[in-house]
């Protein structure tokens, strides 16, 4: 059974490094984007910084695919919307009719699209090559609560699980004459019979799977070990300082007014 | 060792006590087998022995429970997770979600109680090899049979090495082949100094492994004895309880059955049985 994660088995460099010198790298490569107010900077992030990561880890065939099927569409609606209705105005480069494109909106949505494509593809390329596993381990050992940890792994896990239990339970509920195949009203009239033992089953569980964390010592106020251990380095923990102070100086350079 | 005094028990917000005068002592390393009708308490039992009653669920009780000389309402469930673990009947629900990996799964708990990252590999190592999962450590738990999961379970309370195991009809959402690979398991632990409690509808397993059997009904422990006599018993039938399929067999043979001979609870005593009488 799949979960949900994004994670790519790889056995590159990239995949080596600590999740957390990858979390560090995703997070400042969005704040300076976003942070420093000049078209070309989220341009030279992608091309300097992000292509080479993704390439290096040899990710590349999902991270396109799946930027493509996501921002595209996103991308392409905010060209059309801010082209032609940006409040601005600007310079008008092209009339269809009644309606003008004006470079101002165009200029805008370009900058928008660029600081999404870092900010996406700076989360896939983390997702992409970290195991949420390590992630989750690498986070608790720096003071991440257990309990956001146990959040996150469960969902990424247990949501697949009970999307199996539905799949069981419509094809239960097929055996018994309901009708799912005949467009979008019987689809949603299926979805009651479908919710209800979905979700009462799942409630049911919760003491059980309470009592399954009790039983491993959850709620225990030991100070936790970790059976995984996350490789790290000095050099890492450098390049991870060195990313904080790079996010800050964008920060810094931006509100006082140096880059605008 | 577990000392059950008296034990009463009522869950919240209900007005019927579902255990009553609960009265039984198991010395350590002793197999128990718990039978019963449904309804009888025999989870409510098992969650008192393991101290989820009252920590996690609740309720009213009366009585104690003790295990290895800790009382069990009195001690916290971390402090008690190292002498008692719990095997339920749903493998899926045991699994923590919070691991990737069998052996992440097995080592959780460990982690919670701040075990050295040394002695968890060692002890994880050691629980594969004996549960026979070894080839499971790097798979998700999630992507596991039925049985497989429920090894799991048995593995992840073995790893903390407790004093008292208390199994829950472990077998009862499994297959045959995943109840075969539980069972060999359970086999397993009879030759450690473990004392196990086992409530299991399959009394012909239970007349197998058990060193005594005590039946429950309507929250009181009506029966206690060893195997060939407890699960003989007539009052099993009237109980809702019934007979192993040899018991039955012996029953239905009249006088073919040897007289003045015990009814047969194993295979191997109904082949002993019907061999005399040939």
């Amino acid at each position: 059974m799949a979960t949900l994660d994004f994670y790519q088995a790889g056995r590159s460099r990239v995949h080596g490094w600590n999740p957390v010198t990858k979390l560090s790298l995703s997070l400042t490569l969005v704040v300076t984007a976003f942070a420093l107010p000049v078209l070309w900077w989220p341009v030279a992030l992608l091309v300097l910084v992000l292509l080479p990561a993704v390439l290096a880890s040899g990710v590349q065939r999902r991270f396109l695919a799946t930027m493509s099927r996501f921002l595209l569409p996103v991308i392409l609606l905010l060209f059309v919307i801010q082209g032609l209705f940006y409040p601005g105005g600007g310079q008008v480069l092209l009339t269809l009719g009644p309606l003008s494109v004006h470079a101002d909106g165009l200029l805008f949505a370009a900058r928008t699209a660029l600081r999404l494509v870092v900010l996406t593809g700076s989360f896939l390329f983390l997702l992409l090559t970290t195991h949420p596993g390590d992630l989750m381990t690498a986070l608790v050992a720096r003071g991440l609560p257990p309990k956001i940890s146990y959040v996150v792994s469960a969902t990424l896990q247990i949501i697949p699980a009970f999307r199996q239990r539905a799949q069981g339970i419509l094809q239960a509920q097929r055996a018994r004459g309901l009708r799912t195949d005949t467009g979008l009203v019987s689809r949603v009239r299926a979805l009651v019979p479908l919710i209800s033992p979905l979700i009462l089953g799942a409630l049911s569980e919760v003491d059980e799977r309470s009592i399954a964390m009790e039983a491993r010592a959850f709620g225990s106020t030991a100070r936790r070990t970790s059976y995984t251990v996350i490789p790290d380095s000095t050099a890492q923990r450098l390049a991870r300082w060195l990313m904080l102070l790079a996010a800050l100086t964008a920060i810094a350079l931006t509100t006082t007014g140096v880059v605008s | 060792m577990i000392t059950v005094d008296k034990l009463g028990y009522t869950y919240p917000e209900t007005a019927r006590p579902v255990l009553r005068e609960i009265d039984l002592n198991v010395p350590s390393g002793q197999f128990l087998g718990v039978v019963g009708p449904s309804g009888a308490g025999k989870t409510t039992l098992a969650q008192a022995l393991a101290g989820y009653i009252p920590h996690v669920l609740g309720g009213e009780v009366t009585g104690r429970v003790e295990i290895g000389g800790l009382h069990v309402v009195d001690t916290p469930l971390p402090d008690l997770v190292t002498r008692v673990g719990m095997v339920s009947q749903n493998p899926f629900n045991q699994i923590s979600g919070a691991k990737f990996t069998v052996a992440e799964e097995l080592a959780f708990g460990l982690e919670n109680l701040g075990v050295p990252r040394q002695d968890m590999l060692i002890a994880v190592r050691e629980v594969l090899r004996r549960l026979r999962i070894e080839h499971l450590a790097e798979r998700s738990p999630y992507e596991l049979s039925g049985g497989q999961q429920q090894l799991v379970a048995l593995g992840a309370m073995l790893v903390m090495n407790p004093d008292v195991l208390v199994l829950d009809e472990p077998t009862s959402q499994l297959d045959p082949a995943g109840s075969r690979l539980v069972f060999e398991a359970l086999g397993e632990l009879r030759s450690r100094d473990i004392t196990v409690v086992l409530i299991e509808h399959k009394i012909e397993r239970l007349a197998e492994f058990a060193d005594r059997v005590v039946v429950l009904v309507d929250g009181e422990l009506r029966m206690d004895g060893p195997p060939g006599t407890v699960l003989a018993a007539p009052e099993l039938v009237e109980w809702g309880i019934g007979h192993t399929r040899f018991t039955t067999a012996a029953v239905r043979a009249g006088g073919r059955w040897p007289s003045g001979a015990a009814l047969p609870v194993t295979l191997d005593q109904a082949l002993a049985g019907f061999g005399g009488a040939r």
